[in-house]
């Protein structure tokens, strides 16, 4: 039976197979990622057949198909990012989290994300955390940024 | 300001007419961008502080504050300009805030410290338009940033907005409309450069009643972000250029189709949208015509691949981003296969001031083949850093050096990457070549989207082709075995010769390979992977042929092939780099000079980071 | 009473329906242009681009997939070409190197003039044709299989990688998939640079096949409109 809260969140989709995106947008947002009920019950509702559900939503990188950490870490990885050096960032922070981008650590408290661009080109390396950007990063200060954030605190976390 | 529904033609002049007049009325107007970068920089804070101070000098009435979208210059940001005189203010900080009200608005002083400060001459200097970085540009499009609040259509009327649809609903039949396209010669500026006038013909001609138009606002290529800035800066531009291509080919229905990763820019056109709704610059009757028009926002779902226009209609038909073979082309069987003419943001927002001035006056600017202007995104190892908007023609030479500056750091500037992952890199000695479509496709690169890396001599070539490659494999459909097994055996071989591995045969068999990928692939995607190591082998063979042959990375970047090591003389014992090492690899005790470990060293880069005396090198 | 129209094919006049590709038109004229992921009564969709052919039109050559290309009245088209093979002969590489364990495969990529490989062997049990998802989500599927992900981790998969309950268990996927079609009697390992060339020695002769394939070598599975009957 699928829980009411999805229902509703799906009400504005029903039985309009070419919003299947949007559907799943909605439940990505809400609950964080994509759960194989909610995959189910965007199949009944829609009217779209699972195996389209599980293609699509295993398609964009927008759906996470695994719960995600408490703190999502994007790093920028696009060309201008690249060339200051946001693979060295990126390494330290996989190193440092224990897992892989897209994992979840086993403390439950991140995940990576690596960023096609953010727009932010003029500030690169440029690392996310949550809602608040950081620039001009490096492997050091990303090394700080996450032992503040361990620490659940975050005045080690303004930008410089 | 009248909220009311324009009923008719008549009924937009006045409107602008009172909006100009409480334009008028100000003292001031302190325009502050709050952009995406400038946000970084906390310029929404500056944007609290500045109206908290004016209320507090009772200037809340007089004086207005404008957020804007980009300005373009980016490494001088958050960018704050006053007008009427334009005096730009750079690196502004909250903190400036109550001086800048009292001095600047109230008193009519200018504050030096807070003036750019050319670093050819070394003098400061006051307004806008004086600064070489904005001197030495041709900006149409994105002077038009500076002039509105992107979440108020007020703002867009007042400096004339909407006009170009009102004429052409008018005074022009679609064919006319088209006509003028065709005439001003432009180009798509998404990556494409094919004729728009010729697109929107051949819709226009294709059988069917039901057309759509859609905005790819889908731009993937890393590195750019000309059509997040006029997205989020200038939305109603944008819809203004659909609006009047809808009218040309016989759409009735528009979508605009936004990158996910841009909320900012999702959230500006949604707004302009209801807003236009409201004002029925959009719906049934537009101005009292015969037209009636709607556009729906889609956003992506995260793809690089969705920015191929099958694969992007694919995504609006709520299926997965693949893109389809294209013996029919999409102005005839498109989304939902009814005739659908895509273009990109850059391209719609040129349409209004085409169909306002006339198709001369837009082939009167550009070079032969390549008309208007283009906007870029000019990133790397340069001084300005930000978005540029030129004439095409002008040479890279004068965008690089002229606009941006020259190299940062003091390193030689080695080459240049255009295009982004369909493009390819172009070596110094290339910087004379105009920006234009032909000439820098010739030199196997591409203008593409606009996307502009500049690289000094701390890049390796064979990293850089590496890192697109390792890009592509990501967002690779993964439909056709050209592109799928074709990247995937070029980074395999791309990442032997940056580890020591490569031999004197793969140099011939990726240039044999790219070509298959160039020939065969389906879609755009893989048929422009193979560029950016097509075009490193054609101007940096001799880095490939360093890491094959003396297996060394001559910039010091291939990891496998570099050593970090402490410089002697430098170091100063201070133990910094031994605490930092999260591998444990440096040693060395008080007063002695520090060793790092080759064997346990990761080569993360943290001890260099940490080091204040710039004793820690790579070999 | 179905339209046609006259296409040139490497220099024959072909009759072929309207509406028909250019691959159906020559294989039934037996021509055999290679091909993996097309099967007769299943979406053309081009992914393996083995069927590749020029398509001459106004002095220019464009080089598209036969099997999305729809015949058209004059048309002229050019299957055999040395660019042609060229091409063929290095996508064909791409897939056996990939897949070397692959009896269909290996025919493919002997058709197509490959020999020598330049790439390390790997060993992947799929090569993401598309025929057996084709198969399950036409008209007669169910739907249980399908595409997932992207790129390099592109694979097919049921819906959460488990056993489908919409799976009727018709069997049409493995009857269409190269990778089990009459399996391989060689063993290449990774890392050998070489067919063994065991299977091409028990190709089908041309006497053998008098009348009915003119030997061109697809093995079985991938019959063209003339069907092959003998089995090895």
């Amino acid at each position: 039976m699928p829980s009411p809260t999805i229902t509703t969140l799906l009400e504005g989709h029903r039985s309009q197979p070419h919003q299947l995106i949007e559907a799943l947008q909605d439940v990505q947002k809400h609950y964080g990622y994509i759960s194989e009920d909610s995959m189910r019950s965007i199949s009944d509702e829609l009217g779209v057949s699972l195996m389209e559900v599980y293609s699509v939503a295993s398609f964009y990188k927008a759906f996470s198909l695994q719960p995600r950490g408490k703190n999502i870490i994007a790093v920028c990885t696009g060309t201008a990012c690249h060339v200051r050096g946001a693979k060295m960032v990126l390494n330290q922070a996989i190193s440092q989290i224990g897992a892989e981008p897209g994992e979840i650590s086993k403390d439950g408290l991140f995940t990576i994300e690596h960023v096609n661009c953010l727009g932010a080109c003029a500030l690169g390396p440029v690392v996310t955390e949550n809602e608040s950007v950081h620039h001009h990063m490096d492997p050091g200060k990303l090394r700080k940024l996450i032992k503040s954030l361990k620490k659940g605190d975050k005045e080690g976390a303004s930008h410089v | 300001m009248s909220k009311s529904r324009l009923k008719t033609i008549k009924d937009l002049a006045p409107l602008r007419n009172s909006l100009i007049k409480e334009r008028e009325k100000l003292r001031a107007t302190i325009v502050i961008c709050g952009g995406t970068g400038c946000q970084a920089s906390r310029s929404l804070a500056v944007i609290d502080e500045v109206k908290k101070q004016l209320a507090k000098h009772k200037l809340k009435k007089s004086v207005n504050v404008r957020t804007t979208g980009c300005h373009g210059f980016c490494e001088q940001g958050p960018v704050m300009v006053i007008e009427p005189d334009e005096i730009f203010y750079c690196h502004v900080s909250p903190d400036d805030a109550a001086e800048i009200v009292t001095k600047t608005i109230r008193d009519g002083e200018i504050i030096e410290r807070l003036l750019y400060t050319d670093p050819v001459s070394g003098k400061t200097i006051k307004t806008e338009s004086e600064i070489p970085f904005y001197l030495a540009q041709d900006r149409y499009l994105l002077a038009q940033n500076r002039q509105v609040n992107p979440c108020s259509i007020e703002d867009y009327i007042a400096i004339g907005g909407y006009s170009a649809l009102a004429k052409t609903l008018f005074e022009l039949p679609p064919e006319s409309v088209v006509k003028e396209i065709v005439n001003s010669e432009l180009r798509g500026r998404g990556g494409g450069g094919f004729p728009t006038g010729r697109k929107w013909a051949e819709c226009r001609e294709a059988p069917g009643d039901e057309k759509y138009v859609i905005c790819n606002a889908d731009e993937g290529d890393p590195g750019a972000y000309m059509d997040r800035c006029v997205l989020e800066g200038n939305p109603h531009l944008v819809l203004e250029g659909m609006m009047i291509g809808a009218w040309a080919v016989g759409a009735r229905k528009g979508y605009v189709y936004v990158r996910n990763e841009y909320p900012l820019a999702v959230k500006h056109i949604q707004l302009a949208v209801e807003q236009a709704r409201k004002l029925g610059i959009l719906g049934e009757n537009i101005f009292g015509s015969p037209f009636s028009f709607d556009v729906d926002i889609a956003r992506g779902g995260g793809a690089f691949v969705c920015g191929e226009s099958t694969a992007l209609m694919a995504s609006l038909e709520g299926k997965v981003g693949e893109p389809r073979p294209k013996d029919v082309h999409t102005v005839v069987d498109g989304l939902w296969h009814k005739p659908t003419t895509l273009n990109n943001v850059e391209t719609w927002a040129n349409v209004p001031s085409i169909i306002k001035n006339g198709s001369s006056w837009f082939a009167s600017k550009g070079a032969k083949g390549s008309k208007g202007t283009k906007i870029l995104a000019l990133t790397g190892h340069i001084k300005n850093t930000g978005l540029v908007e030129v004439e095409m023609g002008k040479s890279i030479n004068d965008v690089v050096f002229g606009i941006g500056g020259g190299a940062t750091n003091g390193k030689a500037i080695k080459a240049v990457q255009t295009g982004g992952p369909s493009g390819g890199c172009l070596p110094v000695e290339k910087f004379d070549l105009p920006v234009d479509f032909d000439a820098l496709a010739d030199a196997g690169s591409m203008v593409g989207s606009g996307g502009m890396v500049v690289m000094d001599e701390s890049t390796c070539m064979v990293d850089v082709a590496k890192y697109f490659l390792t890009f592509l494999q990501d967002e690779s459909c993964g439909k056709c075995v050209p592109c799928r097994l074709g990247i995937d055996r070029m980074l395999e071989i791309v990442t032997e010769i940056s580890e020591g591995r490569g031999t004197s045969d793969h140099i011939e068999l990726l240039e044999d390979l790219g070509d298959t990928m160039s020939t065969t692939s389906l879609c755009g995607l893989g048929k422009t992977a193979a560029n950016p190591v097509l075009s490193t082998l054609r101007y940096f063979r001799d880095e490939y042929e360093t890491h094959i042959n003396e297996k060394k990375c001559p910039a010091g970047v291939c990891q496998a092939l570099i050593t970090y090591i402490i410089d002697e003389e430098k170091c100063t014992c201070c133990g910094l780099c031994k605490r930092a090492c999260p591998h444990n690899a440096i040693a060395g005790k008080k007063k002695q000079v520090h060793s790092i470990d080759v064997d346990l060293c990761q080569k993360c880069g943290i001890c260099m980071s940490e080091c204040k005396f710039d004793a820690i090198q790579i070999q | 009473m179905t339209q046609e129209v006259t296409v040139n094919i490497d220099g024959a006049f072909i009759r072929a329906p309207k509406g028909s590709t250019v691959l159906d038109a020559a294989l039934g004229a037996g021509i055999c242009i290679p091909h993996l992921c097309r099967v007769p009564y299943l979406e053309d969709i081009g992914a393996c681009r083995l069927c590749i052919v020029e398509h001459i039109e106004n002095g220019r050559s464009k080089i598209t997939t036969s099997c999305t290309l729809l015949v058209q009245e004059g048309m002229r088209i050019l299957s055999n070409t040395d660019r042609i093979r060229k091409l063929r002969r290095n996508i064909a590489e791409l897939l056996v190197t990939e897949a070397p364990n692959s009896r269909a495969i290996q025919d493919i990529a002997l058709r197509c003039g490959v020999v020598e490989t330049r790439y390390p062997f790997r060993n992947s049990d799929c090569v993401l044709c598309g025929r057996c998802v084709r198969a399950c989500t036409g008209h007669f599927g169910e739907k249980a299989i399908g595409f997932v992900g992207r790129g390099k981790d592109r694979r097919v998969e049921s819906p959460f990688n488990l056993y489908s309950e919409l799976c009727n268990e018709c069997g049409r996927c493995i009857d269409l998939c190269p990778m089990t079609i009459v399996p391989c009697d060689g063993n290449m390992k990774p890392g050998e640079g070489r067919l063994c060339g065991n299977c091409e020695s028990k190709m089908l002769t041309e006497e053998a096949a008098q009348g009915y394939c003119i030997g061109c070598y697809m093995g079985d599975g991938f019959q063209c409109e003339r069907s092959i009957t003998n089995t090895l």
